[in-house]
Order: C-alpha cells, then structure tokens, then sequence
C-alpha cells in the first residue's frame, strides 16, 4: 500500500473561472451561489461570488480529489487506504448534507414567498437563512463591550456540522483559502482584509515569501523592553 | 514494506516518535542500542510536505488525527455516555507535535515539583509531589536547549530557577502585538520577557533557519528553523545506524513473558500484517492518553487490569493544560496595525502571575503570553458574526486590529479524571478508543477567570477598545498537552512508575512522556517532558542496561 508519506501528486490547481460542474446540478450550483452571495455578500470590495466559492464548494463536495493541495500548489494529493475510506464516507455524508440542505433552502423560500431561493431578492433570501439558521442575521460588531465565551479547540473540522453551519464554514474557507482549491479568485480576497498572502503555496517552502516586514517596524533594544535585563546587568 | 513475519530482537523498542519518543531514540541509539522506533503516522519530509496552506493544517486535518480513523470520545461526568470528540488531537506521525506546535518552551518552576508540600490536602483534588526536584532535571532541560535548538534570552525572566547556561539562540524580533505587550506590562510594573521559543534564529547545529513566512502555529515547518524532533532527533538516531523507524506501523500491545517482564511489542505493519517485535527493553513515548490506552490494551494473566496497573491507577489523575485566553480588538480609527497573523505565533509572556497568591482565592497560576491571532480563516475572534455584511466588516476591520494574551491553565490532579478504554466506540483498527472522563476541578474553573481577566485587563492597558475573555467551562483538550496517567512516585500502590520513570511492576517497561507527571505544572509541557526523557534514557544506557540501579532521595 502506498504510504501517507509516499502521496502521488496528481491533477492541476483549481481554475476558478470553470464552468464545468463535477458534483452540482445547474440548479445546486445556482442556488449555492446565490446563497454564499449572502453569507459574505458584494459590496465595494468583492464577496463570495466573485471569489468563486462556488467553484471551491463543486470541487471540495465532488469526492476525494480536491482535499489536500500537494505542499507547493502544483497540484492535489492523492490519498490512499484508510486514509480514503475514511474521507470517501465523510464526503458522502457532507454530499447529502448539502443535497439535502438545498431542498430545505427551497422549501423555506416556497413556504415564505412562493418561490425558489435564487428567485428571491436579496432581503427575501436573508430572510429565508435567518429561517433556516434558526436565529437572526448577525448584527456588526460593537466595540466598548466585552462578551465573554468559553474555551475551544483550534482549527475548526467541518464533519458533522448541520448545512447552515456548514455553508458559513465553508463560504469562509473558499473565500479565504489559497487560491489552489479554486475560491479566493486571483487572492483578492487577501486584499479585501489587508492580508498580504503569497503568491504561490511553493513561495512559503523556500524562503521566497516574507513578512519580517510586517513585524514590530524599526529599532528596539531588549534592555529597554525588558528593563529586568539592565537589572541584572 | 513487509518484514518476516518475526524480525530479530533489538535491544530497546520505542513506541512513539514524538517530543519524547524521538528524544529516547536519539540518546539510546547515540549510547549503543540498537533500537527499533514505532510510530503509527507518516515520517514525512519537511522540505517536501510542509507549506503555508491555511485550509489543509488547519481545517482538514493533514497532520491532526482524521476523527474517523483514530476516534476518541469524551464525557464530563461519570454516569453519562461519552461522545466521541477529538480531545487533544496531537498529531501522530514522526516528530509527533513538534511539527505543528508554536514551541513555547519555558522551563518549570521549582515550585511545580513540591504541589503537595506547598498546598498540602486540597479538596476534591489529588495533589502530589514530584519524585524529583528541578536540580535533577536542571541539567538535561540544558542539553535539550543546546541539542534541539531554543532561542531566548537568559535573565529576561525575572522570576526563572538557577540555569547552568545561556540559550544558543537569539529571540526573533518582537512582533508588533509583542511590542505592545511588552509596552503595556511595563506601565504595570510586569517582567514582560521573550518567551523562549523552540525555534533557532541563526545556524545552529547547521540549520537554515530561512521560514519567515509567519505561517507557524499548527502548520508544518519546510525550513528548519523549528525544532522539529523529524528534523533533528530524528536524523541524528538514524545517523548512529543504530536505529531502525518503522512508520505508518500501529503498536497494538506490549507483550510479558511468564516472568512477568515485557517481551516486546505486537504491531500491524502498513499492509495490515500483525508483527512481533521482541526487545530487551520497552519504551514508551505515545503522549499520556495514548500510553495509557496501550497499557489498559496490553492484559495478559500477569497483568489483567493492563500492563503495570497493579495499582490501578493508570489513566488516573489526567490533566491537560486547557488554553485560557482574552481576545482584544483595536479601533483602526486611531491605531495602527497590529498584524496579529504575524510571527511566529508567541511574542512576549511574563510568570508574574505563577505562583500561588492566596488572595486570589485559589491556588496556583499560569505562564501568560501574547500570541499570533492567526490567519484569515481562522483568525481567532470568538463571536464574530457568523454571515452577512457584519461578518464581512468585522474581517475588514478587525483582521489587522486584533491581538490575544493567553495562559495555560495549571489544572489541578483528580483521581477520577481520566482515561480509560471506550466500552463501545473502536478506532480503524477494531481496538477500543481512549475515553476522556473529565470535569475540571473548582480550582482550574477559579483560577481559569482570574487569569483571563488578567489577560483582558493588560490588553485594555494595550490599547483594546473591545476585549473577549475565553473561560474554562468544559476541557476540549485544546492544547494537546497531556500528563498524569501513569504518574511516577515512591509508593506502588499509588504510583505506576518510579522516579526513572519505570514500571513499578516491570522492570523492563519505562514510559517517558508527559504521563510521569504528577502534577501538570503551569508551563508548558514539552520542555520538561524531553528533559526528563534525556534523563531517563540516560539511566537506562547508563545504570539500567548495565544491571543496576539507584534511587534518588528527596527531601
């Protein structure tokens, strides 16, 4: 059996303007459009549409193929043994999370306005997630206030979670990802935040991409932020 | 990759190639013995495998366990059932979570080793002094920052033990979230010092430190500026051509023999074949949940409650270190950038606040530090809006303008909080997962919230103009720190190991992880953990293989 540390690389980067659909039906792909389109919505900056999450969704929901990027973005990694069956079953499971989620989608907006979801304006579809996620949309963030949560673990995986939570895991991951997966068109995602991400995943193996620059600016002395030092002489 | 059904016998097995593992490889194999190393992850190549992909480290679990093949579960009580959680996902491949770990690497207080004598009985808990002092481990915490690479700066640290010598690194520059870190606890009157960090700035032991990409934290290092025990401890083990490394190899049980001593190992090899391996000694360095799950797997009619559970208490008295922390956002209308995804991961921390104070009403503290908020997926606001435009403009707004100071949490010891074998739930390989019981004790909970209002407190003084405070209510595990189960003592009854870290019951059976410990200590494990590796390893080439022995007496 080949190794996990033997992986072939195999297949090409993501092309964030296909077309070609390799798990959405023409109405799916419309609809998880339409719907990431609110989840991280266009304004004077681009949102998920023009950042392709779609595309990244298609490839991501489509099998095995599209899960780990090989390390310098040339391509994606293929996974054997358990290794496969264990994410063939949980990508199975996610398929039916999102087929079924898009059914749900389309029967709240029925039941609501009579129409499918891509049909509705964007205040109907806001609308029909605040329905959907059980709560209401999210209001921004006030500052002068402190909200206390409780501890979590690091790195969110998404097994499991229910298809709304899912969408908004999922919305952010395209957005954000290294564009090898096929959503943050062009990094301009990266731009939207003010992260200056590299050029290519290959750039941060080999000492290409760095962002000293982006650390304390200008001198400093040890002494004089840790002036226990002087006391010690 | 298939070996004979029964390969020849060695002198020592290592199971297990993390921080310890891998430490007892390099010192057993550099004495002499001929080793043979276990681990049932990958040996995979930095160079080749590591990058800065957010999504796949971070998201998908290319280095933690996948939940399906290597479940555990976990419950918070005695009487519920437990769901299956991935509670403290160390990763497991060679190198083990010295590939993912920022690497803050502090060294104990003299404090941590004599929890009992300080506090004597506290209620609820099972408080308990180390069979050793910081003076016997003081030597070897030494070698590992020589050996492994730690940058820092001796005498920053106001409130650190006697240290035999300097650090062979210089720190990285400071962040800008370390700056006003280091800013804010100089207005309190706080010793703000650069956290020592597992990382070497400069060529050290030829490496070439050339990772500045700031994707740290959780993601593999392609350079070697990490330490990395796959890019060091490792190599060298190989270099003696006295160790052998057997990857994607799942030990499933240490064998005894009539007399009761270990005869070996049984592993599945990565076709799926079941091997034996027998060896003089038996190593291990699984990480104290994964230890104890082998030891509660290994019965035999010596041995019916597991493998040196003569006292029945192995998987007893876990703690594990959950990461407290307090978020603070900045208003860009009148700060500058903080970068907080900048660097590598920790900037400055302080012990002023470690040792017990008993106005605080509780006992105990934690090292503190200032650290990395992270990248753009993830970058760690809890309650930031989840969708909508609110989402979108807390990201514009907050990304640059956000830093975090954390703690890890000194958990106190309970008997009851532990691992055991999952009654129902089994892992890829058909064998029962480890099941985490734990409910934390009043203490951690108490002092879980004085440290984070400390947290939010400073960051105010920072600049903050919004805080988050993160509190304990229930352990995930975040830290994949691990300690405790098979604690070391004097007394048989109540100890699994003796201060070499050597099964009371077999005498050919030694376990140097973080399970030895008696109490978690509120620094950073991995330090302390090699250390006292290098040190048992040292015994067993030294005293143990030379059939001897001795005893430490302390006071």
């Amino acid at each position: 059996m080949t190794l996990k540390a033997d992986w072939e690389i195999v297949g090409s980067p993501v092309d964030p303007d296909s077309d070609e659909r390799l798990f959405f039906a023409d109405h799916e792909w419309d609809t998880i459009e339409a719907a990431t389109a609110r989840i991280i919505p266009t304004d004077h900056d681009p949102g998920a549409r023009e950042a392709r999450v779609v595309v990244f969704l298609d490839r991501y929901l489509s099998g095995i193929d599209y899960i780990f990027a090989a390390a310098d973005g040339s391509g994606f990694l293929k996974l054997t043994g358990k290794f496969a069956d264990a994410w063939r079953a949980r990508m199975s499971d996610m398929q039916r999370t999102y087929r079924e989620g898009i059914r749900t989608l389309d029967s709240l907006a029925q039941e609501q306005f009579d129409r499918q979801f891509v049909a509705l304006s964007e205040s109907e579809q806001d609308t029909v997630l605040e329905a959907l996620s059980g709560s209401v949309k999210p209001g921004p963030v006030t500052l002068g206030t402190s909200e206390a949560v409780q501890t979590f673990l690091q790195g969110v995986f998404d097994q499991g979670l229910p298809f709304f939570e899912a969408l908004c895991l999922h919305t952010r991951q395209g957005f954000y990802c290294d564009p090898v997966y096929g959503g943050n068109r062009n990094r301009v995602d990266w731009d939207v935040i003010g992260f200056p991400g590299p050029t290519t995943l290959k750039d941060t193996m080999d000492g290409t991409y760095n962002t000293t620059e982006f650390f304390h600016v200008g001198g400093y002395d040890w002494n004089e932020l840790v002036p226990h030092l002087g006391k010690v002489g | 990759m298939r070996h004979a059904k029964k390969p020849g016998p060695v002198d020592a097995i290592v199971v297990g190639l993390g921080a310890t593992g891998a430490t007892a490889a390099k010192v057993l194999s550099e004495a002499g013995l001929k080793v043979v190393g276990f681990d049932r992850g990958p040996w995979l190549s930095a160079k080749d495998h590591y990058s800065g992909d957010e999504l796949k480290f971070v998201n998908r679990n290319y280095l933690w366990p996948d939940p399906n093949l290597f479940p555990r579960t976990l419950r918070h009580d005695e009487v519920s059932e437990a769901e299956r959680f991935p509670f403290s996902p160390t990763p497991q491949l060679v190198g083990g979570g010295t590939n993912h770990w920022a690497g803050w690497v502090p060294r104990p207080r003299e404090s941590d080793f004599l929890q009992r004598s300080l506090h004597g009985d506290l209620d609820g808990a099972s408080l308990a002094d180390w069979p050793i002092r910081y003076e016997h481990l003081e030597p070897y915490l030494t070698k590992v920052e020589w050996e492994f690479g730690i940058s820092g700066i001796a005498g920053a640290d106001k409130y650190e033990p006697f240290r035999s010598k300097g650090y062979p690194s210089a720190p990285l520059r400071p962040t800008k979230f370390g700056k006003r870190f280091y800013d804010a606890c100089n207005t309190m009157g706080v010793n703000g010092f650069p956290i020592p960090h597992a990382m070497v700035t400069h060529d050290h032991k030829g490496r070439d430190p050339f990772n500045t990409t700031s994707f740290w934290n959780q993601y593999g290092d392609p350079s070697t500026a990490r330490s990395n025990t796959l890019t060091t401890f490792i190599p060298e083990a190989v270099a003696t051509g006295n160790f052998e490394l057997r990857s994607e190899s799942f030990v499933r049980e240490v064998t005894v023999g009539k007399d009761g001593r270990a005869t070996g190992v049984v592993y599945v090899d990565p076709d799926g074949v079941e091997v034996v391996q027998e060896a003089k000694v038996v190593v291990l360095g699984l990480g104290a949940i994964e230890s104890a799950r082998l030891m509660l797997m290994s019965t035999s009619p010596q041995f019916p409650d597991g493998l040196g559970n003569s006292s029945g208490m192995v998987g007893k008295n876990a703690t594990f270190h959950e990461y407290v922390f307090a978020v603070g956002l900045f208003d860009q209308e009148i700060d500058d950038p903080l970068h907080g995804w900048a660097g590598n991961y920790i900037s400055g921390g302080t012990f002023e606040f470690y040792e017990t104070d008993e106005d605080r009403g509780h006992i105990g503290g934690c090292l503190i530090s200032a650290s990395q908020t992270c990248h753009p997926i993830n970058w760690v606001f809890p309650g930031r809006p989840s969708w909508g435009q609110a989402l979108k403009d807390a990201d514009r707004s907050y990304f640059n303008f956000a830093m975090k100071i954390g703690a890890i949490l000194h958990d106190m010891p309970v008997e009851s909080n532990r691992v055991d074998l999952d009654p129902t739930v089994k892992d890829a390989w058909g064998l029962p997962v480890a099941r985490i019981t734990h409910k934390p004790h009043v203490n951690d909970v108490a002092m879980s919230k004085w440290q984070v209002d400390k947290n939010a407190e400073i960051l105010q003084v920072a600049g903050a103009s919004k805080t988050v405070p993160v509190y304990l209510d229930r352990m995930t595990g975040n830290t994949c720190h691990q300690h405790g189960t098979a604690r070391m003592g004097t007394d048989p009854t109540t100890t699994v190991l003796n201060e070499w870290c050597q099964s009371h019951d077999v005498e050919n059976l030694f376990i140097v992880d973080g399970s030895c410990f008696p109490s978690s200590t509120g620094v950073n494990p991995t330090l302390t953990m090699m250390a006292n590796a290098w040190r048992v390893s040292e015994y067993i080439t030294d005293v143990w293989s030379k059939g001897r022995d001795e005893h430490i007496t302390v006071a």
